[in-house]
């Protein structure tokens, strides 16, 4: 087993490179692109990137190129499959409309997080979250 | 070519800079080094709601405080390029010239087989 450990950790994203992926960032966000490359840190390169946003069933995507994005902020990141991409019952449109209900959505989403977590401090003995404001 | 390398290679460009803290710096980069701290030139700052600016000369970001950098998108075709005429020419340098490409191993199973 011993030729597995080297790529248990960032190694195992060789495999990962060339092909169209989904990364999640610590701050919500959502990018679709290209694995070109990475290192020890997991700092990637993507190229084509898009920023979707989702709202229901519904999602709006911008253009941005190429990212080069410092590995800390990644959350997951994962393989897009091509066969099935197109079969996910998601709707594409126009981001302008979407954009109003995400945020929106996140305002809520804000507020709710904010009174649970009061909650469980004051009522249940848990610590407050660290200071990024972030679930994960 | 790695990321580090790729942000070696941008030096010059534009390129915009987000922080941690949703900040966002658009300038062109003068320098940087292995921990990612860059210096940009000619930079607009803008607040992490995006409704204040900011111009600065010259500034200094220090790594740790990155989110993400986005680069020219014609960057990568350029140092695909340039990668391309190094290795030509260590090949009309003579054998021996560039690195090895044996990269990974034989047999470099994923996951356990059962009862492993």
């Amino acid at each position: 087993m011993d030729f597995l450990i080297p790529f248990t950790t960032s190694g195992s994203l060789v495999d990962c490179v060339d092909k169209k992926l989904l990364v999640v960032l610590r701050d919500g966000r959502k990018l679709h692109g290209v694995l070109r490359s990475y290192d020890q840190f997991a700092n990637l390169v993507l190229e084509d990137t898009v920023e979707r946003v989702y709202h229901g069933s519904a999602y709006g995507q911008t253009r941005h190129g190429v990212f080069l994005i410092r590995g800390e902020n990644v959350v997951l990141l994962g393989e897009v499959d091509l066969d099935l991409e197109d079969d996910v019952p998601l709707q594409q449109v126009n981001l302008e409309q979407l954009l109003p209900f995400y945020h929106q959505e996140n305002e809520e989403r804000k507020v709710r997080e904010a009174h649970k977590a009061k909650v469980l401090y004051d009522q249940k003995g848990f610590s407050k979250e660290g200071g990024e404001g972030d679930g994960y | 070519m790695l990321p580090l390398s790729l942000l070696n290679a941008a030096q010059n460009k534009p390129m915009l800079v987000e922080l941690k803290n949703g900040e966002t710096f658009n300038g062109h980069l003068v320098n940087c080094d292995n921990f990612m701290n860059i210096t940009l030139r000619e930079v607009y700052q803008t607040s992490a709601d995006g409704d204040r600016f900011w111009k600065l000369k010259e500034c200094y970001i220090r790594g740790s405080t990155i989110k993400y950098l986005r680069v020219p998108d014609a960057l990568l075709d350029s140092v695909k390029e340039d990668q391309n005429r190094a290795r030509d020419a260590s090949r009309r340098g003579g054998p021996g010239g560039g690195r090895g490409s044996s990269r990974g191993g034989p047999s470099r199973g994923r996951g356990r087989g059962r009862g492993a």
